[in-house]
């Protein structure tokens, strides 16, 4: 799919320092557009956890603007938190499942949160698990499978509710090479699609081996952005 | 949040009763125990409460009218110490209390009877200079004495009655020489009286001297002070035992549900990344909380009717306790809506102060694991 020029995230000037003192973020100005597959990358402490809290609500700038589908997050209330990440679906590098719930309960828990119906909620895992390769694991436990089935069914929870755009922090991080790949692979499936990927990686192959844009920050501030191919 | 929301965290909430099923025993295991003895304080309250009433009862107040012997033995106390004595013993013996007493009691004297005390002559007293002049005038007072609010009840003791009753409490000579005066039987006509409320025992004294045909009060105002003191005292003493078990079932449950939270983490931080709302993730630990709290109360009645059960058929052969214990089916319903409250209180109050507290602290962010 076509990238639109309607942005999704929108950063003004955005700065954050935490009360330590440290300053994570300076000044940062960027925009992502809906539709855009996008590679953050830098060395650890160069500000990408920071980058990816502020776009979910987890942390707030001190000084900027924030857009984010929509949502003006330095001025929006602490209750509409919920409706914003509602918009977005989250990939953890640590998988984040519950062991003692089955596949499927896994991926319908993200859609219980919304009052999706039972009917509704069975129809969309089904579609969602099928997505990721999954169809048949509905069943397992998480602990019953492998480190990259585990992420995929964290990929098929962050898919469920259709969200607009999909944070992955480091998705790869616990996964074999192979398996990276084919997750990567399925992002850029999904993206394809027409959501908005943003994803936290080390892994430089994968950047390289997959065309996307990348933002490179360092010490709170991006140094490179290949924006429409250009490097900024 | 819509109602299948509702219906979902409702089964989440009880699922996790299972889930967490060490934790949730030993919390109704204390919740039982506290529960258990805010019971038994509330029946032994209750039952002391029952004692008390009884005393109260029983706690009888003499009124004597104003009838003819009423001026004349009064007056004769002016001259005669042995027939006063004799009176005063028997208004011991009716009201069941010592003659020291009996003569700190106080007095009314009509308007009639005032008018005598001046001049007195034993063998021709007026019949205007008293009140009740027979039998039906002196019930017609009782009946007066009835109608005041805090009377329990009125019991017309004839002069013939009294005299009755005044056989074999005092010295056989002293009857004697009663009998033999020329006067004939020196007893006045009056009243038996209970109170409802003892602590309004001065304001009823006082409105049953101001009837009219009312002569003199004879009653025990220490005792009456002392059964108030009492029943206040134990009502005090089990407002405070049952608010200090209420405070420990409190912080027990907000315990489990702490603990329950903790292992919950991660649930917890999923939640808050898809989206969940603070009320959400908190509705399924109330839920818990408070099925906790009623599946404690349930328990808590039958832990309560056994141990009432034994300790009523140990004290059912002593003669005190007779008649004077409270049946548990009385109370089953009152101590069960009891219990029921106090669970869902503290299994209500108890998560949601844990949960919103972790929810402000360590949980606010879905990344704090």
């Amino acid at each position: 799919m076509e990238e639109s020029q309607e942005p999704i995230i929108e950063f003004k000037g955005v700065s954050k320092t935490y009360i330590t003192g440290t300053h994570a973020l300076r000044d940062v100005n960027v925009t992502i557009n809906r539709g855009e597959f996008v590679f953050v990358v830098g060395a650890s402490g160069a500000g990408k956890s920071t980058f990816m809290k502020l776009i979910m609500r987890e942390e707030k700038a001190n000084a900027g603007e924030i857009i984010v589908n929509h949502f003006h997050l330095n001025r929006m209330p602490k209750k509409q938190i919920p409706m914003l990440r509602r918009t977005m679906g989250i990939v953890f590098q640590d998988f984040r499942l519950i062991p003692n719930m089955t596949v499927f309960d896994n991926v319908a828990f993200a859609m219980h949160v919304t009052g999706a119906g039972n009917r509704t909620i069975r129809k969309e895992v089904s579609k969602a698990l099928s997505r990721v390769g999954l169809g048949n694991k509905a069943r397992s436990k998480p602990l019953e499978l492998s480190g990259g089935e585990q992420q995929r069914v964290g990929l098929a929870r962050a898919l469920v509710n259709h969200p607009d755009l999909i944070i992955a922090d480091e998705p790869t991080g616990n996964v074999d090479p192979n398996m990276s790949y084919e997750i990567v692979g399925l992002l850029s499936e999904i993206n394809r699609r027409g959501t908005t990927i943003l994803m936290v990686t080390h892994d430089h192959n994968l950047v390289r081996d997959f065309h996307h844009r990348v933002i490179m920050l360092e010490d709170g501030q991006i140094v490179a952005d290949n924006a429409g191919g250009a490097i900024v | 949040m819509k109602l299948r929301s509702l219906r979902y965290l409702t089964k989440e909430g009880l699922k996790n009763i299972w889930a967490n099923r060490l934790m949730s025993l030993a919390s109704i295991g204390v919740l039982v125990a506290c529960m258990t003895l805010i019971g038994l304080a509330i029946l032994l309250t209750a039952n002391v409460n029952l004692a008390m009433r009884n005393l109260e009862t029983q706690n009888v107040i003499m009124a004597y009218f104003n009838d003819r012997n009423s001026v004349l033995y009064d007056n004769a106390t002016l001259s005669s110490d042995a027939t006063a004595s004799a009176q005063s013993g028997d208004v011991s013996a009716e009201s069941g209390v010592s003659s020291e007493n009996a003569s700190a009691s106080s007095s009314t004297s009509s308007d009639a009877q005032s008018a005598t005390s001046s001049q007195f002559d034993r063998d021709n007293i007026p019949e205007d200079s008293y009140l009740i002049h027979n039998e039906e005038e002196a019930r017609a007072v009782c009946d007066e004495i009835a109608k005041l609010d805090n009377v329990n009840s009125v019991e017309f003791i004839s002069r013939d009655q009294a005299l009755a009753e005044m056989e074999g409490t005092i010295d056989d000579d002293v009857l004697a020489s009663l009998l033999n005066d020329e006067n004939g039987n020196p007893m006045s006509h009056g009243a038996r009286i209970t109170m409802t409320d003892l602590s309004r025992f001065d304001e009823t004294v006082a409105q049953i001297e101001n009837v009219t045909g009312v002569y003199k009060v004879v009653s025990r105002e220490d005792t009456a002070q002392q059964i108030t003191m009492i029943k206040n005292g134990i009502g005090s003493a089990g407002i405070w035992i049952i608010a200090i078990l209420l405070v420990i079932a409190l912080v027990i449950v907000s315990n489990t549900i702490r603990v329950t939270m903790y292992n919950r983490k991660l649930e917890i931080s999923i939640m808050k990344a898809v989206g969940a709302t603070n009320w959400f993730i908190r509705f399924p630990f109330i839920i818990e909380g408070v099925a906790l709290g009623l599946l404690s109360a349930l328990i808590s009645e039958g832990v309560v009717y056994f141990c009432y059960r034994v300790a009523v058929e140990s004290f059912k052969s002593s003669p005190e306790f007779g008649g004077g214990i409270i049946r548990f089916s009385e109370m089953a319903w009152q101590l069960l809506g009891i219990f029921a409250a106090i669970g869902v209180l503290a299994g209500a109050v108890g998560s949601l102060i844990m949960i919103s507290k972790y929810l402000r602290k360590e949980g606010s962010e879905f990344r704090a694991l």
